[in-house]
């Protein structure tokens, strides 16, 4: 049998083919290419074989996600997001949610994830949608803001409150009361299909809720955002390899004063900090997903500092990348003008910088005291 | 099915283990019934890690309805709730 990491990336890659600036500037992923790969498995490709899934450990997952990462951020984002709301199933479902949901999303259905609202992006706790049981229905209502990929989504994985905690709730797209609005113009990854999900009391069979309802919303958050902060970490690194590629091309054929860019000193630095840039983060998300794969508590602060090392890196190295391109690069679409605008959304979701700033100052703390 | 001195030679070796896991990850003394979130020595986010170590230590699947606080608030409680999984996962 072929090796998985290989047929699923050589999917994206053929998938994605030259098309990535066209989606870009249309706001958009054609349809039938988000069929196509969620068919194939390809946007959670971690799911076991159990359920149908293609089984990537977490560290050849990461692999993929650079991949896709460096063809296409906005494909990318929806790999993350699927991934999450697989994740969040297997880590909260019981085995008969895991059959139903966690099947279909490895075998053709799309996922968004559901976390932020207008007054609750750091701050989850402040999170008002509510999730309430009655018998043997379960009753959600709320707005979700900037949900990533539920432009695309046939299932919105969505998280609330649920009396002292919160808990999560699975609800299919097409469910009554659920109204999905695309967010305009995004700054970055402007095809991954960013929508404000609005749930007017949407009623469903109790066992779209997930278990761990009524724990602490961290509790619930956490783990889930360990796999979206690999993830977006590792697509960090694609970022980097697509602006090294770009930069080092561009700086060895274009000639000014009579020589190559790149043999001009201020721009072969430019060259060396992105060199130095992908290996350290790539480093960083090698370490993170090894704690992930072993099954290591350590994995919930290695993904935040893979992810906010791989972010801060991605929005620096394609700053410099858009520098050394210059007007060569200085439209949209161009793969270090989307980079350029991907790498700063980087530094904001799953965590913003200075979030993650916050658990690593902790971190730091506990392992030095 | 284990003999009621082999379940307590297991719940011995469990706890034991969970206690030295808290305590090097809050540097602080912890006994068997103290409440580890009450207390607020453990924060929310380390929650998490000690459900993973659970799992990847006792070679257990803490799932659906065994994710809840109760389960993991003191070291006798997850104590209990290993011997139960396992005992589930041996038939």
């Amino acid at each position: 049998m072929a090796d998985p990491y290989a047929v699923a990336a050589e999917l994206v890659t053929q998938a994605v083919g030259t098309r990535a600036d066209e989606w870009d500037r249309a706001g958009r992923l054609p349809g039938d290419v988000v069929r196509h790969l969620a068919a194939q498995g390809v946007l959670c490709p971690d799911v076991p074989a159990e359920f149908g899934g293609m089984g990537l450990t977490s560290g050849e997952l990461g692999a993929l996600t650079a991949h896709a990462g460096g063809l296409c951020s906005s494909l990318r984002s929806l790999m993350t997001s699927q991934g999450m709301a697989a994740w969040a199933i297997r880590r909260l479902g019981d085995d008969r949610q895991k059959e139903a949901f966690v099947r279909r999303l490895a075998s053709g259905a799309t996922a968004a994830i559901a976390f932020s609202e207008i007054g609750a992006g750091s701050d989850l706790s402040a999170m008002t949608t509510s999730v309430t049981l009655s018998g043997d229905r379960v009753e959600v209502s709320g707005t979700k803001v900037w949900v990533t990929g539920a432009a695309y989504a046939d299932l919105i994985v969505v998280f609330g409150r649920h009396g002292d905690g919160g808990a999560v709730v699975v609800v299919p797209a097409d469910a009554p009361g659920v109204t999905v609005t695309p967010v305009g113009d995004p700054l970055g990854c402007r095809a991954a299909g960013h929508a404000e999900v609005e749930l007017d009391a949407v009623t469903l069979p109790a066992d779209h809720m997930l278990g761990g309802a009524g724990l602490p919303m961290e509790w619930l958050v956490t783990s889930v955002l360990t796999h979206g902060r690999l993830s977006v970490a590792w697509g960090c690194v694609g970022i980097l390899r697509a602006c090294l590629a770009a930069a080092v091309r561009h700086a060895g054929t274009r000639e000014q004063f009579g020589k190559p860019l790149a043999d001009h000193q201020l721009v072969a630095r430019h060259l060396a900090e992105l060199h130095v840039a992908e290996q350290a983060s790539t480093l960083m998300c090698e370490h993170a997903s090894r704690r992930w794969d072993d099954g290591s508590p350590e994995q919930v602060g290695a993904a935040v500092a893979a992810k906010h090392f791989a972010a801060t890196q991605a929005a620096k190295g394609a700053a410099s990348a858009v520098q050394v391109l210059a007007s060569a690069a200085a439209r949209d679409g161009h793969v270090v003008a989307r980079a350029y605008r991907d790498a700063k959304l980087m530094e904001i979701i799953e965590g913003s910088s200075e979030i993650s700033q916050l658990l690593l100052a902790r971190q730091a703390r506990e392992l030095w005291t | 099915m284990s003999s009621s001195t082999e379940q307590a030679v297991a719940a011995e070796a469990i706890s034991a283990d969970l206690l030295g896991f808290v305590e090097r990850q809050t540097k602080a003394s912890v006994t068997a019934d103290l409440d580890l979130f009450g207390s607020g020595l453990v924060s929310s986010l380390f929650a998490m890690q000690l459900v993973v170590h659970v799992e990847s230590t006792f070679g257990v699947s803490v799932q659906g309805e065994d994710l809840k606080l109760d389960n993991f608030r003191t070291v006798n409680a997850i104590t209990d709730l290993v011997l139960r999984l396992r005992g589930n996962g041996d038939g």
